[in-house]
């Protein structure tokens, strides 16, 4: 038996063959409205879409999950609650929520579909957990990126439901679902329009030979001329305090952790996730691919390659996030 | 940190990349008359073949991207909405959004064979203007599975067969290779002259 199963993101039904072409145990998709916190422009699925993506993983073997992860406004549910019923109707094999209306919602009339609990939910201790599963049965939940290893295996240690961790691709350092940052400086909130730094308020500006990355009315970095760039977040920009310019929450750079199978398989994870689904199908292809064959050479007990993928990485570099954070 | 040659196009590109300077190269002077047509074409084809990819970028509303490979001697005007059309102009045209890089990776990336954030991180790209309108680009491009080769390969009918593709990519590399050995002083000239001018530009700000 596989020691993990890997969750791959598709935007597209193109991406969606991809990961499943390349590998991929799950793949996680996302409707083409703010339903889900991947809500960019030409992006995501149409109902059609989902059930042609799903007739082709289940051909094939494999799951897919729609993530509905975004919270609805005050009186104005009904396209979330659309989103879970179309789910099912079209063979979702799961749904991850991260508000709790919509997960009572779900398992009040969907009480067959299985519930995972989104990130965006932040649950990061065992109470919060133990409420989500005794409540509305959720199965599984996404682990917000500011545990470290010790704190995931101790949290296994006193839960009953599966885990699932990110493994590869973009690096959010903040509390997930409660980040006001990309809201502040541009007036569309990731937790509830889906789309963190929208693209309709970012601009790059050509200086002379460096590149200039702008949100909103706020600069978020200034490249020179050989420098890997970065995405325009708030959370990875570069700002002058003191005289001196600096990463003040985190560099423009990914998450990789796939060198540390070992320690996430001891802390008891069942499942490993891939962040991207606004990246296009050539780097979904690379990067499942890559992961894939680091975890099958794990369960043959032989070593493989953990930076395959340093070419694809924001910023031209990865880290491990949290799970190996030495906080300054 | 990066390698960048990593993002340039690969070996089999050299033939498009020719062809297409070739092309630009003769039409210039005469306008648009010669290549219109042949663009025009070009457009109807995918269309036909790709009626989701548009039907997406049509979503998009009336905008004009400039596409701009740097290693040809012109840039191209793509007009997304309820008629799309693409034309070839100076590069200096406006337009609400630019996607500048080498002709090689903005091929692949039409085609969706190379990872765009990939390209922007390693500066192999840049974009300028709506950055919105440049993403729902990307990714309503992306969605579909394009093969120019494929696409255009109909036009020819029985000769798109012909075993010709690895001889003339040979002889293409061998061209490419002199016009850029003929090409390299005036081409270092050009890029010490803009980097003066760039720090010129920045003294000023």
């Amino acid at each position: 038996m596989a020691s993990f199963e890997l969750i791959c993101p598709a935007g597209t039904l193109a991406a969606l063959r991809a990961a499943v072409d390349a590998g991929a145990d799950s793949v996680y998709v996302g409707f083409r409205d703010e339903t889900n916190a991947r809500n960019f422009p030409g992006l995501n699925f149409s109902r059609k879409e989902l059930r042609q993506g799903v007739d082709y993983a289940h051909a094939r073997g494999k799951q897919v999950f729609v993530a509905i992860n975004t919270y609805p406004t005050a009186g104005n549910a009904g396209a979330w609650h659309r989103a879970v019923d179309d789910a099912a109707d079209n063979g979702a094999d799961a749904v991850i929520l991260a508000d709790l209306g919509l997960l009572d919602y779900a398992s009040k009339s969907r009480p067959k579909l299985r519930l995972h609990l989104s990130v965006q939910a932040s649950a990061a201790n065992p109470e919060a957990i133990g409420l989500y599963r005794d409540a509305f049965g959720v199965r599984r939940v996404v682990l917000p990126r500011v545990l470290t290893i010790n704190d995931i295996a101790k949290l296994n240690a006193e839960i009953d439901i599966e885990t699932e961790v990110f493994v590869f691709g973009g690096m959010c350092p903040m509390a997930e679902g409660r980040c006001s940052l990309s809201s502040y400086a541009t007036g569309r909130s990731p937790n509830r329009n889906g789309v963190c730094s929208p693209a309709s308020h970012v601009r790059y500006e050509t200086r002379g030979s460096k590149l200039v990355s702008r949100l909103g009315a706020f600069t978020i970095n200034t490249f020179d001329e050989e420098e890997p760039a970065g995405y325009p977040t708030l959370c990875k920009g570069r700002f002058t305090t003191h005289d001196k310019a600096s990463y003040l929450f985190e560099e423009p750079t990914s998450l990789n952790a796939l060198h540390l199978l070992p320690d996430l398989k001891a802390a008891g994870v069942k499942a490993l996730k891939i962040e991207g689904r606004q990246r296009g199908k050539a780097y979904i292809a690379q990067v499942v691919a890559a992961c894939r064959d680091a975890l099958d050479r794990f369960d043959r007990g032989q070593s493989y390659d953990a930076t395959a993928l340093d070419r694809v990485t924001e910023g031209g570099k990865d880290t491990a996030g949290a799970y190996g954070r030495a906080w300054r | 940190m990066n390698d960048r040659t990593n993002f340039r196009g690969p070996p089999e590109r050299t033939m498009e990349t020719l062809f297409a300077r070739l092309a630009l190269t003769l039409a210039q002077p005469l306008g648009g008359r010669l290549i219109q047509p042949v663009l025009d074409l070009m457009m109807s084809t995918l269309a036909r073949r790709h009626p989701d990819a548009f039907e997406r970028m049509a979503e998009l509303g009336e905008a004009d991207l400039l596409v701009d490979p740097v290693d040809l001697p012109a840039a191209f005007l793509l007009h997304v909405g309820e008629r799309p059309g693409l034309k070839v102009c100076d590069r200096a045209t406006q337009a609400n959004a630019r996607v500048r890089g080498a002709f090689a990776s903005l091929l692949d990336l039409f085609e969706g064979r190379i990872d765009g954030d990939a390209l922007f991180f390693s500066r192999d790209l840049t974009i300028e203007g709506d950055t919105e309108l440049v993403v729902g680009m990307r990714n309503s491009l992306d969605g579909e599975d394009f093969d120019l080769a494929a696409d255009f390969g109909a036009l020819f009918g029985p000769l798109a067969n012909l075993p010709l593709r690895r001889p003339l990519t040979s002889l293409a590399g061998t061209l490419i290779g002199l016009h850029e050995v003929l090409l390299a002083p005036a081409l270092r000239r050009l890029e010490q002259v803009e980097r003066r001018l760039g720090r010129l530009e920045e003294g000023k700000r």
